[in-house]
């Protein structure tokens, strides 16, 4: 603990002086009064690494007093630093400790067991014990664990840019307090995310019982405000309609990408996948959509729409709905979206789309209260009323589709806040969280807006575009680093818990608020105070259960049978038009915003292993594209990487393109969240912001015009560059049907097998585990959250764009995206995602070519690797049929990835609070090496040495193995990754080996790998058009 | 040099049935001295101006391509434009490149050494150094190419406090050791065959330095009758050896393809091929290095023959024939197995984003070598120089297509992608050609670049001049 130094009073104006800064009585000095030693000599000084030598003994330390002291919910949380030679009995060094968090999200909290390392957050698995997680996760929250360590991360709190400290962001929120005291609150204003935080919600409630004219506005950038509004017209106020697609047989998606874990929460995709195995009754999806998103590449059958005729389709779809159940209300509706201003008035559907429609009709109606329509969240207002009524006539309300009571009114807007700037009635604007600087619609103006105003602050973990603009930045604590609780998405409260002391001096929302709102209280009183107001019990039982669990039971929305209100959904839809976009609509194309699977609406733009994570259908990396139809591109004449200017109103964007296949024509679409300007190199030049090209929240907007630059085009990097299958049965799919007929479809592709023999004597597998995996292509939706948790687990590098585009990604585990149309048509396209990781063959090819015997099999049957022995010959990748090995062409964990070609005059190094992040029973590789996946081998001697010590004198071979999990398959949201000891005939894996869905991918190689695949399988509706050519992905022309 | 002539079963005079008198291998009955010092005087001259040219100009190269060695060295292979899928590329190109030059040389030596062709004797010397050097030459790549060179001594079988042994299955180790025996054989085949060459200059010498250096290289030779005999059984013995060795070497090298399942190298031909590519591009080479030659020093003309490099540009066509009849065989193979990944390697490498590689290389294998038939092309000997280049570069972009659009478009089309040179890359490759010039620049400099004891033997009014090609 530092000395306070107490000083004689001083002069305010010397006349004798040590320094200028003395003489003018200034704030530095002041505080270096106080101060024993200056910063420079504590030590406080960061390094090139970003994390001073003190900083870094000192969050050792505080990283150890968390665990072994508490802040854990066990003991009271006690703020000192204690030597790790005092660590606490139960702590044992280099073993994992596991607590229950959540992270909070905007589409609802992820609940999350963190793992830490002595005392050092290292990886994020799902809470297997509540519903909405299960134990998985989606590739944001694998990620998170990055974030927290970013050596880019804002660490000091600034006053118009000069460095200030802690005392002074008190006395600030104490100024702004008492004024607010005065005037009521107004002339404040709060800005914050929509985070659904019980803590958050309680300290705005008292914050306005007690300041009423404080403006609060809890916004995002991707809004669902239009679906919220929706909602309340059609089912009442406040509810969400939570869909179970595990009780749905008939799906139809209008433009709604539910199984995106990102972007609708975790459980969806799981609900759907438990009713895509073939063995029992199948689903039916059907989807229509303007770009291939992850639900259309489940798709069993998929129809290509612009988003902004999303409408018109919906309209037309309810409309022959009404006829065939003669439904009065529903054609009520459809006739009034017909006549608004919304409509397209589109030329009527063609001959393919009117059969399709019909086909979805028929089929909706034949499972009457089976079925679910959703529309996507960016849809307007009218299309989720529309989707609503159809649901509501076919019966689904109540029985597919419930509603959960949430307490909210979504409040003011940003525009609301923006017309509140205007009129000058904004002092003061607190922004927590969001970065509205990049993504607010830019005819709002925000920027200049935010400078008129006189005092702002930014709360923010980056120091980013907003910050650059607020008066006030101040450094917010990760989620991991602080106190706080959340909604999951069917509104559980779980609890947010600091798994370390904020690394960087952070603070958080709930901090600043309980200071804004009087409590005087740290961020777990907030949080245990709000506990106490929901739980029913105030017993320290009660809230240590509640951390133990991750979450407190009951305390979801309450769910109700909702009922379809047909006066104010009617009168909703006919004032419809004015929300929805207008303005000029010459531009005959429409522009689509993507949620971005990497970087969401922007947030995860700093966050390396996400920018290196592939799109899921594009596979494209630190970059984002606008996406054209190959029609589009053909008629523009441009190719992958041309510069395209989209021009939406008077706003233009540059970006190039890239063409996707099974894009609807005279529509572009482009990610969200790129071009970012902040001060990290890892967001600076990637991407395009499209940002500018928005007039509000909605999803996409009309009347754009796209045309050719002729200028030198752009380089992408892709991790897969070619998508067709070319005639291989690599991917394996069949029809419902077709698995009926012949179950063993899959491998019967195949052909005859000979009975296979090998020269070389293959190792025996004498120990009684042999592991191996399963992949169920019918499930696996293309998530990424796989990739993530493989590269948190596996401490896999990061290598950069320009390394990406030569080919040199190092990811252990890849998802092929594959697209097939069995008659060529842009149509009848099918993708279909295919987890590729090492395939620990038997007879491993990698094997019997490396001259160092470095890659060796294990009694276990695992192909194993042995990074010290290795010299980088790279013969065995050569021989890898899968291409599953990863060579360390560089320093890529020592180097700066921008100067990988300095060789040894780039600095040598890793950022210390990087180096925290690593899981330690993991070897970082160095230069080359080769490397692969492992199947996690450090969790199997982890489960091993349980095992041995639970034997203990007993027969070891005779004790049952504790269960355990890859690191995929913990992550996986469908289930559809499954690994375990295949000579135990009881195990799920085993078990799945003998599904005749399962097949060997190159199995006339005699490999005999340990990883198989289950074929997927597609429920074509036999009514519809071209669903004889749906599954047909291995259909070959005889010739071939 | 022979023994055979005692044996000579066929001594009985018979000249005057229509026998088809061979040419002679000496033109211009030139007599022993003067093939002595038409051949010293290259080595004795005062140094040429255009050698201290060329030296700089191809020590440039090879300064420059190490500083690339040492630079990937000390940053990473990847500063090579090899990627996933195509983990090898220009390093193992080049490899193959060189050390199936090297094949050609052996070949001629040593092989029509045993098969009593003497038409070989006056480019056998030129042969071996050319096989010496681009041995060097290939031997850099393996050497460096690996990730962490530091550790190559893995590769070799040394007793160590691991207890642990290189894989014995791995071809890449038979190349190891293919690989350093070739070197050491035929370096040893080549200096032996100079021994009493080094020792003509050495009695010549006039200085007292030439004098030393040559008496050390010429490990006192004497040219008494008992060292003759022990002499001419070695150099039998390595002979035997060198002709065995670049059999077992090419297929070896063969083998790292073969063995693999990479569809386009999993191919029981890759021997063979390899070994009919390797004699013709070796050819080739010879072609290259000896006219320049025969150019600058006028003298050599009368023992380099048209005659004689008529019958390297027959052995071009006719291995030029036989790797057109691989590259058939090889497109045949991949359709008739009706392997979808085998004829799929093939349609990519000729349809394929890098089908110019494979282009380029079939254009001029299977065309520039047939040009060989006619005789006016064989004895137009600025147009063989050319001809002889272009099957050189046509031989690169063999080595080429098969490691580079082998690897590119393996099994799974997912991880199919092109590769693309880097500038190391560029500057590696030409760094071993400058090496490999360097060195045979040194070899003309300092060294008899014939075999003045064999041609003796074949003199017009020796022996064996004679009576050449008599029961041979």
């Amino acid at each position: 603990m530092k000395k306070i130094f107490p000083h004689p009073e001083r002069d305010t104006s010397p006349t004798v002086w040590r320094s200028l800064d003395e003489r003018e009585n200034s704030a530095i000095f002041n505080e270096g009064l106080g101060r024993e030693f200056s910063d420079a000599a504590t030590g406080n000084e960061a390094g090139p690494s970003g994390l001073s030598r003190r900083d870094f003994v000192r969050l050792m330390g505080a990283a150890t007093a968390i665990t072994g002291v508490g802040l854990t919910g066990c003991r009271r949380p006690e703020a000192h630093l204690v030597p790790f030679a005092k660590s606490a009995e139960w702590t044992i060094p280099g073993k994992f400790l596991y607590y229950a968090s959540s992270m909070p999200s905007p589409v609802g909290a992820v609940p999350l067991i963190v793992t830490t390392t002595d005392g050092r957050p290292t990886k994020i698995e799902g809470n297997p014990l509540h519903p909405a997680s299960n134990g998985s996760t989606d590739a944001f929250a694998q990620a998170s664990v990055l974030d927290l360590y970013d050596p880019n991360r804002s660490k000091e709190i600034t006053f118009n840019s000069v460095r200030s400290n802690r005392s002074e962001l008190d006395n600030l929120l104490a100024d702004i307090r008492s004024k607010a005291g005065e005037t009521a609150g107004e002339g404040i204003a709060v800005l914050v995310g929509r985070d659904h935080s019980p803590t958050i919600n309680r300290l705005h409630a008292s914050i306005s019982k007690q300041f009423p004219k404080l403006i609060w506005v809890a916004d995002e950038a991707i809004s669902i405000r239009e679906s919220e509004a929706a909602n309340a017209a059609s089912l009442g106020a406040g509810l969400k309609p939570i869909y179970d697609f595990q009780q749905a047989d008939v799906i139809l998606s209008m433009d709604s990408d539910f199984l995106n874990p990102a972007a609708y929460g975790l459980g969806f995709s799981r609900g759907f996948a438990q009713r895509r195995n073939p063995g029992q009754k199948m689903n039916r999806l059907y989807v229509a959509e303007n770009h291939f998103s992850l639900t259309g590449g489940m798709a069993d059958h998929r129809l290509r729409v612009r988003s902004s005729e999303i409408g018109d389709f919906a309209a037309t779809l309810a409309g022959i709905i009404a006829v065939k159940t003669s439904d009065s209300n529903l054609a009520a509706l459809s006739k009034a979206f017909q006549s608004s201003s919304e409509s397209m008035n589109a030329s009527q559907p063609g001959d393919f789309e009117k059969s399709w429609l019909n086909g979805v009709a028929d089929d909706l109606i034949s499972a009457r209260g089976r079925s679910i329509v959703i529309a996507g969240a960016q849809q307007t207002k009218a299309v989720q009323i529309l989707t609503m009524a159809i649901n509501a006539s076919i019966g689904n309300l109540g029985s597919t589709v419930k509603a959960g009571q949430t307490n909210g009114n979504p409040g003011p807007t940003l525009e609301d806040l923006c017309s509140a700037i205007n009129a000058g009635s904004v002092k003061t604007l607190l922004i927590l969280g969001n970065n509205p600087v990049h993504s607010a619609p830019p005819g709002l103006d925000f920027p200049n807006l935010l400078s008129s105003i006189p005092q702002t602050l930014h709360l923010s973990l980056f120091e980013d575009e907003t910050s650059k603009v607020c008066h006030w930045h101040v450094p917010a604590a990760h989620y991991l680093e602080r106190w706080g609780d959340s909604r999951s998405f069917d509104g559980t409260i779980c609890p947010v818990q600091p798994m370390i002391l904020p690394l960087w001096n952070g603070v958080s929302t709930v901090e600043i608020l309980t200071q804004l709102a009087g409590e005087k209280a740290d961020g777990l009183t907030a949080v245990q105070t709000t506990f106490n107001s929901y739980s029913h019990d105030s017993t320290a039982g009660a809230w240590n259960a509640f951390l133990r669990n991750g979450f407190a039971s009951g305390t979801q929305w309450p769910v109700v049978n909702p009922a379809f209100n047909q006066e104010t959904a009617l009168a909703a839809l006919k004032t419809s038009g004015s929300t929805s976009p207008s303005g000029d609509l010459s531009g005959e194309f429409e522009v689509v915003f993507l949620r971005s699977s990497s970087v969401d609406d922007g947030r995860y733009a700093g966050n390396s292993w996400l920018q290196e994570t592939p799109d899921f259908v594009t596979k494209l990396v630190w970059d984002n594209a606008a996406l054209l139809s190959p029609a589009d591109a053909r008629m523009l004449g441009v190719k992958d990487g041309d510069f395209v200017k989209i021009t939406a109103g008077n706003r233009s964007v540059q970006a190039a393109a890239l063409v996707a296949p099974g894009h609807a024509d005279k529509s572009v679409s482009i990610a969200l969240g790129y071009g970012r300007q902040g001060n990290s190199h890892v967001m600076e030049k990637v991407g395009f912001d499209a940002y500018p090209l928005r007039s509000s929240g909605l999803g996409f907007r009309r009347g754009v015009k796209v045309e050719a630059l002729p200028c030198a085009p752009y380089v992408f990097a892709r991790t897969q560059e070619h998508q067709n299958m070319e005639g291989r049965d690599i991917a394996r799919e069949g029809t419902l049907e077709t698995f009926k007929k012949s179950p063993g479809f899959a491998s019967e592709m195949d052909g005859e097998q000979l009975k296979p023999v090998s020269i070389y004597p293959n190792p025996p597998l004498t120990s009684d585990l042999q592991w191996g995996l399963s992949v169920d292509l019918n499930s696996c939706i293309g998530c990424n959250a796989c990739i993530v948790a493989c590269q948190a687990e596996n401490n896999i590098p990061v290598v950069g764009k320009d390394q990406v585009r030569r080919g040199r990604d190092m990811a252990w585990i890849r998802i092929d995206r594959w697209f097939s149309s069995a008659d060529h048509k842009e149509e009848s396209l099918e993708m279909i995602p295919m987890a590729v990781m090492c395939q620990q063959c038997e007879s491993a090819p990698c094997e019997a070519v490396c001259p160092a015997n470095a890659t060796v099999h294990s009694e276990e049957g695992l192909n194993l690797m042995a990074y010290n022995r290795c010299i980088g010959t790279r013969y065995c990748a050569n021989n890898c049929p899968w291409k599953v090995r990863r060579f360390n062409w560089f320093d890529y964990n020592e180097r700066p990835l921008d100067e990988l070609y300095y060789g040894p005059l780039a600095p040598k190094g890793m950022a210390d609070s990087l180096k925290m992040s690593k899981n330690p029973n993991v070897t970082v590789r160095m230069r080359g090496v080769m490397e692969k996946c492992t199947f996690c081998i450090q969790r199997i001697e982890e489960a091993k040495i349980s095992r041995s010590v639970q034997a203990g004198a007993s027969d070891v071979t005779k004790t049952p193995m504790p269960v355990f999990k890859t690191a995929c398959q913990q992550a996986c949201p469908s289930e559809s990754i499954v690994f375990g000891n295949i000579r135990d005939p009881e195990s799920p894996v085993s078990k799945l080996k003998d599904d005749p869905r399962t097949y060997s991918s190159l199995s006339y190689l005699n490999t005999r790998p340990r990883v198989t695949y289950m074929a997927r399988i597609r429920n074509p509706n036999p009514a519809m058009p071209g669903a004889e050519l749906v599954g047909a992905a291995n259909r070959r022309e005889e010739h071939a | 040099m022979s023994t055979a002539s005692t044996m000579n079963p066929a001594a009985s005079p018979s000249p005057d049935l229509g026998v088809l008198e061979r040419p002679p291998q000496v033109l211009n009955n030139r007599g022993p001295l003067w093939v002595t010092d038409a051949v010293c005087s290259i080595v004795e001259g005062k140094t040429p101006l255009w050698w201290y040219a060329a030296i700089t100009f191809t020590g440039t190269f090879a300064a420059i391509g190490g500083a690339c060695i040492l630079y990937m060295i000390v940053t990473g292979v990847g500063v090579w434009g090899s990627n996933n899928p195509c983990f090898w590329a220009w390093d193992i190109t080049n490899f193959i490149f060189w050390v199936s030059m090297a094949h050609a040389g052996s070949l001629i030596s040593a092989l029509l050494f045993l098969t009593r062709q003497k038409w070989s004797l006056s480019i056998s010397r030129a042969a071996e150094a050319m096989t010496v050097f681009a041995i060097i030459c290939a031997g850099v790549y393996p050497a460096i190419h690996i990730g962490r060179v530091w550790m190559v001594w893995w590769l070799f079988p040394i007793p160590n406090s691991y207890g642990m042994w290189p894989n014995f299955s791995s071809p890449l180790l038979w190349d190891v050791f293919a690989v350093t025996s070739y070197l050491t054989v035929s370096s040893l085949f080549w200096f032996a065959g100079m021994i009493p060459d080094l020792a003509v200059l050495r009695d010549r010498a006039t200085t007292k330095v030439r004098k030393f250096a040559y008496g050390i290289v010429s490990l006192g030779w004497l040219g008494t009758a008992r060292q003759w005999r022990h002499y001419e059984m070695m150099y039998v013995l390595l002979a035997g050896l060198t002709s065995v060795l670049v059999v077992t070497v090419t297929t070896i090298v063969a083998s790292d393809c073969a063995t693999s399942v990479v569809p386009g190298w999993h191919a029981t031909i890759f021997p063979f091929y390899f070994m009919v590519g390797a004699v013709y591009s070796g050819s080739a080479a010879i072609l290259t290095l000896l006219l320049p030659l025969r150019l600058i020093y006028p003298q050599l003309r009368d023992l380099i023959t048209p005659s004689q490099l008529d019958k390297v540009c027959k052995l071009l066509l006719m291995m030029g024939s036989c790797v057109a009849y691989v590259y058939v065989i090889e497109l045949f193979n991949a359709w008739y197995s009706a392997n979808p990944f085998e004829r799929g390697a093939f349609w990519e490498r000729f349809t394929g984003s890098s089908a110019w590689y494979a282009i380029t290389c079939l254009s001029i294998n299977l065309t520039i070598p047939q040009l060989f038939w006619f005789k006016a092309v064989r004895r137009c000997l600025p147009l063989v120089f050319i001809l002889a280049i272009l099957c050189n570069v046509g031989m690169w972009f063999e080595r080429f297509m098969i490691v580079t659009s082998t690897l590119t478009h393996g099994f799974l089309p997912s991880s199919w992608k092109d590769f693309h040179p880097t500038i190391v890359d560029i500057l590696t490759a030409t760094g071993t050609l400058g090496i490999f010039f360097t060195l045979f620049l040194l070899f003309i400099r300092f060294v008899p670049i014939m075999s003045m004891n064999e041609l003796k033997a074949v003199l017009p009014g020796t022996q064996q001049g004679n009576s050449a090609g008599e029961g041979h």
